[in-house]
């Protein structure tokens, strides 16, 4: 008894330690001074990363909360998953892409604690998130628990804050490179006696962004001929702010957690290209203000015991404008001339507003029937107005349509043979509402065929199982067929460059994975662990988009289909805490399965790789940490990660010479990072260098990336 | 006896002169000069093709293939995209002016500037862009597709587009001679909207006419940007001295003669609209509005005028618009148009070719072995050109089903005979776009 108490006090500690400091998995070996007897004990324990790998669904996890004081961003994290790609198209705050085993856009779904992310503002990202808020990230890989209540098709990212209990403050700053300033401040206060929590979280970056182009066109002196320079960026600037202030309770009698908050966002941004850097832009903004609302309630034994109840709704109030008012033409010396069209849309000055006040509701209903047997009734409604106007351009007809989306899942998870073997059953209603208010070329619209309001049903669900056979070896597969549901960009277009299509199908995926994990303990604090995902993703009803003949109007459209098989796997080895190795490689199979164009003919891409993705990329970590460098309970930890990635072909792959085509080329970029820490954490200096060597790094076709960079980071942690 | 010298000098000089002129006037009349033979030129031909969807207009993102291929003769192996060929997709447009074996554009790279390349061979003997120059314009800036030109002479090349929400026209006159390629000059039509129009068309049509030495810019007057009703549109025709670059004249074109023409966002980067004769005469395709329906006509200016010839419709009883017009010489014209009742998509198998007679507007379906040629899908399409007094025309396959599927094929066209035969195919299942005769390095 006594020694069971013991192994619980050290699984506490082993949690704690977890918690405090850096691996994903980690074993334990220590000596137990018993006052009877002295014995040798070894107690393991799993890293709540780690558990989630051994569900039974496909999840990349990753601990955010360990890695806060090196971070500059959350996506950079990210970027070094098994199965992740993120194209980003420049510095701090571009755009970027992330794709999940293969799907990518609009196909993946981001939350905040099981919340889309679009709640906190539509300007919010993996880009700009705080990073010292974030305790991990889940990552899920084609079938998504039914919990989230998601149409999402390729995969979802859900970033869990910190549930921290007791009283904190986080307050981190730093500088680098390009003019880069970063500032993020968090804490938490909670009354003990009144249970009452208040949670403030502060952040701003702010970079400009001017690293240097390399080989650019500009005029000569006489304005007669081009010239190849390197030049520094000169109109990207980007800023943005975040602030919510959250307030509740916890541990009531009515409620295990009732919590309000409040958010503002504002993101302001210049552009600098067009879609590539040839198209050098010098005026252009885009400013993005988000005011937010919400509430969470959660309660156990809701109503009876077992019962679970997670509710949440959310409105966030959010403004985007774009403008794009001057006839210039920029050249990368920041010289100009008078053009003769905008710089964005090359055709004439827009001020475009964009308010699209959204509405998210959210509740999951879980009951534990019997131990290890649980059903789980969730409901998610995502309503968005999406409200259009244009402050300069006189010719703009204002828009106003309503996007609704409601689905309703019913899960049943059952734990089997002592937990050895853990299965998950879940089927999805999609329903999806549309209120119509633009009456615009309907022949192209389908306007004429879904006037007023329109609602159409879908069904999904799917499977996923997980099986021990061991330690070093388990194996899990799932299965769903998905719906995604278009987002009102692809149904209601945009105003300007998008039309709507009204009669937009949703895109129906059939999500396969299987995978192989296990973790293995070496002796003498060397542990190794694995893990080797294969999937496939059958989609049909594609959506795309697709060019209309009217020039530089676009158009939403499903095609048939989009076949992806891939592999993705990862080996972590680790040595008591001090030496960690982490290799990862992704490949995926994207084939053109559209056998037929609209005019029925043959499609000559059939079974054609789908160009413009990369396909192959490898990530590689090694760090290494000292304990009491210099002061007592103080770490120092080097660390220097690599990324490879194939070079890809910006069109499709079978046609024309090879020579003659354009390429995104092959990525080696290498980066290094030292964190020395004291007083148990308190305190954290951070010093890191991405793109080590400097190189010339594309995610994009012609879209550069920055070179080398510094960055320094302080961090505070109270 | 100076005098007497100078009387003997005098007389000497009149006999001399009288005796030559009776010898000239007694030799006989110089047989008349045959006509001499068409010179016949090398030309490679360009063929433009694009994957999934036609290309042209839209900006087709789905691919843009080139193969440089020196005859069009059925003995040549079929022409081959899969590994071979340029792939001009990011850099450049389907649309282009060209002269000689040089091509002129504005690109889609959006660098700011203007481009002269040719395709020639690299090591390997692939077919490789070669970029020969590119300039920065001045200030009027020019968006890639959307300008019209016009060659006044061969180093001088005029180019027109439309500024400020195509609410002003623009100009640009460039010089392409052995010290290189350059801006000449620039500057601002002063031509204003009509009360009641408050967009020009995209670029207009630009041509110059030898015979008058002028320039002549057809050009429209919508009530907004963009697509329009074609009924709401007016026609003008700006006459441009190409020396000062000023309008000499501008004269809307009346509504029963045209009320647009055939196209008007592109001018004819991509597809051949205006047409000359070798008497001077100029063509022009446009449309009218008939029963809700755009239908073609092709109207004239005659040698000497400036205004359209009311009386004159070469495309009468149209069945559809009128694309692309292209001359054959002795009064023949090439047409490619469409048949509104088979589909007005731009991917539409409605497209045909046919042969008009230029004096009384008759014209026949182009036939090989007795049978019209295919109706064909590209509503933005150029696969037809004339030289050496042929002309290729190029059909796309016929792809609905794997099994009935056929070959892209060119046929050739004698002016002169106006015997058909077949000539070389494509490879099955690409949208066939564009040929271009190129002149031989």
């Amino acid at each position: 008894m006594g020694f069971k108490k013991q192994g619980v006090s050290i699984l506490l500690a082993v949690c704690l330690t977890t918690v405090s400091f850096a691996q994903d998995s980690l074993k334990v070996s220590g000596a137990l001074d018993d006052t009877l007897t002295l014995r040798q004990s070894t107690v393991t324990a799993k890293s709540r990363e780690q558990a989630l790998r051994e569900g039974a669904f496909a999840v990349g996890a990753l601990n955010i909360r360990l890695q806060a004081s090196t971070l500059q961003s959350l996506a950079q994290a990210i970027d070094k998953t098994a199965g992740i790609r993120i194209r980003e198209e420049g510095g701090v705050g571009s755009d970027f892409d992330l794709s999940i085993n293969g799907m990518s856009g609009n196909s993946i779904r981001y939350f905040l604690d099981g919340m889309p992310l679009d709640a906190k503002g539509t300007g919010m990202t993996l880009a700009n998130l705080p990073v010292n808020i974030i305790d991990h990230v889940e990552i899920y890989k084609g079938v998504i628990p039914a919990s989230f209540g998601s149409d999402a098709l390729g995969g979802a990212v859900n970033i869990i804050t910190n549930r921290r209990t007791r009283n904190y403050l986080d307050f981190s700053c730093g500088f680098g490179s390009f003019h880069t300033h970063k500032a993020d401040f968090s804490a938490q206060y909670t009354g003990k006696k009144t249970g009452i929590v208040i949670k403030p979280v502060i952040s701003a970056n702010y970079s400009k962004n001017d690293y240097l182009m390399r080989d650019v066109k500009v005029r000569n002196e006489e304005h007669t001929a081009f010239v190849i320079r390197d030049l520094p960026r000169f109109h990207d600037d980007y800023l943005s702010l975040f602030g919510q202030l959250e307030a509740g309770v916890v541990d009531r009698s009515w409620a295990d957690a009732f919590f309000v908050s409040a958010s503002v966002s504002k993101i302001d941004k210049d552009i600098q290209t067009g879609a590539t850097q040839d198209n050098v832009i010098g005026m252009a903004e885009r400013h993005t203000q988000s005011l937010g609302i919400s509430s969470r309630y959660e309660k156990t034994d809701f109503l009876t015991e077992g019962m679970q109840l997670l509710a949440s709704v959310s409105q966030t109030f959010d403004h985007a404008w774009t403008i794009d008012t001057t006839y210039r033409r920029y050249y990368w010396d920041g010289t100009y001339i008078d053009g003769s069209y905008s710089e964005i849309r090359h055709r004439g000055k827009t001020l475009r507003h964009y308010r699209r006040p959204l509405t998210v509701v959210r509740a999951n209903l879980d009951y534990r029937f019997a131990r290890g047997h649980d059903v789980a009734l969730n409901y998610t409604l995502n309503r968005v107005v999406n409200r259009q106007e244009d402050t300069w351009d006189e010719d703009f007809v204002p828009t106003g349509d309503v996007l609704a989306k409601h689905v309703v899942s019913l899960s049943y998870d059952q734990s089997l043979l002592s937990g050895r073997l853990n299965n998950a059953f879940f089927v999805k209603d999609y329903i999806n509402h549309l209120t119509v208010g633009q009456e615009e070329l309907p022949s192209t619209t389908g306007a004429d065929k879904v006037k007023g309001s329109s609602t159409q049903n879908y069904l999904g669900g799917g499977v996923g199982s997980r099986f021990l056979f061991l330690e070093e070896l388990a194996m899990k597969g799932s299965y769903e067929h998905s719906v995604r549901l278009p987002i009102s960009r692809e149904v209601l277009g945009n105003g300007s460059t998008v039309y709507p299509n009204l009669a937009l199908k949703p895109e129906v995926s059939e999500n396969f994975n299987l995978g192989l994990f296990g973790t293995a303990g070496l002796g003498g604090g060397h542990s190794l662990s694995y893990e080797v995902n294969g999937f496939v993703r059958l989609v049909d009803n594609y959506i795309r988009a697709q060019m209309s003949e009217t020039e530089s109007m676009m158009q939403y459209v499903n095609v048939a289909a989009v076949h992806i098989k891939g592999v993705d796997g990862e080996v972590r080895y680790d040595w008591a805490g001090k030496l960690h190795l982490a290799v990862n490689a992704s490949y995926d199979d994207s084939r053109d399965m559209r056998k037929y164009t609209q005019s029925g003919d043959i499609s000559i891409t059939y079974k054609n790789r789908t160009p413009n993705r990369p396909w192959a990329w490898c990530n590689a970590e090694v760090s290494y940490t000292f304990r009491n460098v210099g002061l007592r309970d103080s770490r120092l930890r080097l660390s220097c990660d690599y990324q490879w990635v194939h070079w890809f072909y910006l069109t499709w792959e079978a046609f024309g010479s090879a020579s003659s085509k354009s390429k995104v080329p092959t990525q080696h970029i290498t980066n290094a990072s030292l964190l020395y820490a004291w007083h148990d954490s308190r305190y954290n200096v951070s010093l890191e260098c991405t793109n080590l060597f400097d190189a010339l790094a594309f995610d994009n076709y012609r879209l550069q990336k920055p070179g080398r960079a510094f960055f320094l980071k302080f961090r505070l942690f109270l | 006896m100076k005098e007497l010298k100078k009387l003997l000098v005098l007389v000497t000089v009149a006999m001399v002169s009288m005796m030559t002129l009776a010898v000239s006037c007694n030799e006989p009349e110089p047989e008349p000069e045959p006509e001499p033979e068409p010179v016949v030129k090398d030309y490679n031909f360009d063929l433009f093709v694009c994957a999934v969807k036609h290309g042209g207009m839209s900006q087709n993102k789905n691919g843009t293939y080139v193969r440089s291929v020196p005859s069009l003769t059925a003995d040549q192996p079929r022409v081959e995209f899969t590994g071979k060929g340029v792939d001009i997709t990011q850099d450049y447009t389907l649309e282009s002016i060209t002269k000689g074996k040089y091509y002129y554009q504005v690109p889609q790279k959006a660098t700011g500037g203007f481009v002269k390349f040719h395709i020639g061979r690299n090591a390997a003997g692939e077919e490789s862009i070669v970029e020969d120059a590119e300039i920065p314009f001045k200030d009027n800036t020019y968006s890639a597709r959307k300008y019209t030109h016009a060659w006044t002479d061969d180093n001088t090349l005029v180019i027109i587009g439309t500024a400020s929400k195509t609410t002003k026209i623009i100009w640009t006159k460039l010089k392409d001679s052995s010290t290189g390629l350059s801006v000449d000059s620039e500057g601002t039509f002063d031509i204003n909207l009509p009360e009641g129009f408050n967009a020009f068309s995209t670029a207009g049509l630009l041509t110059y006419r030898p015979s008058d030495r002028k320039l002549y810019y057809f050009y429209l007057t919508k009530p907004a940007s963009g697509q329009s009703d074609a009924a709401t549109s007016k026609t003008w025709i700006a006459i441009i001295n190409p020396s000062t670059m000023a309008v000499e004249s501008n004269t809307e074109v009346p509504g029963d003669v045209m009320e647009e023409t055939a196209g008007s966002a592109y001018g004819e980067l991509m597809q051949s609209m205006i047409m000359h004769d070798e008497t001077g005469n100029l063509y022009l395709a446009g449309l009218k509005t008939l029963d809700g329906k755009e239908m073609g006509v092709l109207r004239r200016i005659k040698a000497g005028s400036q205004t359209f010839d009311t009386s004159y419709n070469g495309f009468p009883n149209p069945e559809g618009k009128l694309l692309t017009v292209q001359y054959l010489g002795d009064g023949k014209a090439l047409c490619y148009s469409r048949d509104e009742n088979l589909g007005t998509k731009i991917d539409s198998k409605s497209h045909f070719y046919s042969i008009i007679n230029l004096t009384d507007g008759s014209r026949s379906r182009v036939k090989y072995n007795g049978t019209d040629l295919q109706y064909c899908g590209g509503r933005f399409s150029q696969r037809s050109v004339v030289v050496n007094g042929k002309a290729y025309i190029g059909v796309g396959g016929e792809t609905e089903g794997e099994e009935e599927a056929t070959f892209p094929t060119i046929y050739i066209y004698d002016c002169k005979t106006g015997v058909v035969e077949k000539g070389v195919e494509l490879s099955k299942g690409f949208c066939f776009d564009i040929i271009r005769a190129m002149d031989v390095e």
